[in-house]
């Protein structure tokens, strides 16, 4: 999800990320939205100009960043919009996506090297924790999925581009 | 296991790849305005530091060492580190779309971030075993996380500010990084490498 650089509590008051979007197809009223992606910068607000940021993405890594947002909202294809994602979704979201194989990686070959004492069985301990890590890691983002944990919402429509919307990252 | 938890202490604290080898720091600067893209991008570089730890060590031993190709380190080391970044961005596609949406944006941009290579390269010079590497380059980028969520913690506070016209942007940020360098040497002596 592009950055928007900004974050705002919601009804439930949980702090939510948002982000740009533009809607690239309509099925049966519920829209696909494409992230309009950028440098990770999070200094500049004007995420639909930065020419890096158009660099940095092809149409067929943009492809697979598409979502479906839930509901007819009525939006049409080529609007721009503000979804948003809770904070807390991040954090699941990086746990599960890298936490989860991780700790299973270091497990498995701490295991391996304590039984072993050997370098091949620690990496082949370390090779196996990984994999279940990452079984484990889809399992549990498939269930995050399911309760919508992940699924990002829909904000507002986006009409106006700031008029100074220029690049002002300020760092090196 | 008190060893590894002494390396473990150490590579995260006492040498913290940022602020004690001064490794990262573009990323650190740039990726640290805000608590979560700091967030995904730690995550993102723990993930990929570990997991290129582990085929460098294989590379070292397997290649390097036996066939003296020491020359070919940085070039093999890069090589390495750009396919486990691909292997990282293709493993979160896979474990959960949605995922690859929030973290993705990351991932290219630590092919370029010169703590990958450093970790590595500290490795080859620590001399350790499979197990030794790995837990090492996992806490060295844990600690490195660790540096980049708390800064950026510091800078949300300090955009808040009422920061003289003359320090805003980078230069309180570097005199904040500095005193948070100076609460990071807090922790010499705990443990050495």
């Amino acid at each position: 999800m592009s950055d928007a650089g900004s974050s705002f509590p919601d009804a439930d008051g949980q702090t939510l990320l948002e982000g740009f979007a533009r809607v690239v197809a309509v099925e049966g009223g519920r829209a696909w939205l494409e992230p309009e992606e950028t440098t990770s910068c999070g200094t500049c607000h004007s995420a639909g100009l930065c020419s890096i940021g158009k660099d940095a993405g092809n149409a067929k890594r943009m492809a697979a960043k598409r979502f479906q947002l839930p509901g007819d909202l009525g939006l049409k294809v080529g609007e721009r919009v503000v979804v948003g994602i809770s904070e807390t979704a991040l954090v699941k979201g990086a746990a599960t996506a890298y936490g989860l194989p991780l700790i299973a990686l270091l497990a498995g070959g701490i295991l391996g090297q304590e039984f072993y004492a050997t370098d091949g069985m620690a990496a082949l301990g370390a090779f196996g924790g990984l994999v279940v890590g990452l079984g484990l890691a889809r399992l549990l983002a498939d269930g995050l999925s399911a309760r919508g944990v992940l699924t990002p919402r829909f904000l507002r429509r986006d009409y106006h581009l700031p008029p100074d919307a220029a690049c002002t990252s300020d760092h090196g | 296991m008190e060893h590894y938890l002494l390396l473990f202490i150490s590579a995260a604290l006492v040498s913290n790849v940022v602020l004690m080898r001064f490794l990262g720091l573009c990323s650190f600067m740039g990726v640290t305005t805000r608590v979560d893209t700091a967030l995904g991008m730690g995550a993102a570089t723990t993930f990929c530091i570990t997991i290129s730890a582990m085929i460098d060590w294989g590379v070292e031993k397997v290649l390097l060492e036996p066939y003296e190709l020491g020359y070919l380190r940085t070039v093999a080391f890069i090589l390495v580190i750009a396919a486990a970044v691909q292997f990282t961005e293709a493993v979160v596609r896979k474990v959960s779309p949605t995922m690859f949406q929030m973290l993705g944006i990351y991932l290219p941009l630590i092919t370029t971030n010169c703590a990958v290579l450093g970790v590595n390269l500290l490795l080859v010079e620590g001399k350790m075993n499979f197990i030794e590497s790995t837990v090492f380059a996992f806490a060295s980028s844990l600690g490195y996380s660790l540096v980049m969520v708390l800064f950026a913690g510091l800078r949300e506070r300090l955009a808040l500010c009422a920061v003289p016209r003359l320090f805003a942007g980078p230069p309180i940020g570097f005199i904040t990084a500095s005193l948070l360098a100076l609460a990071f040497m807090g922790f010499s002596g705990m443990s050495t490498n």
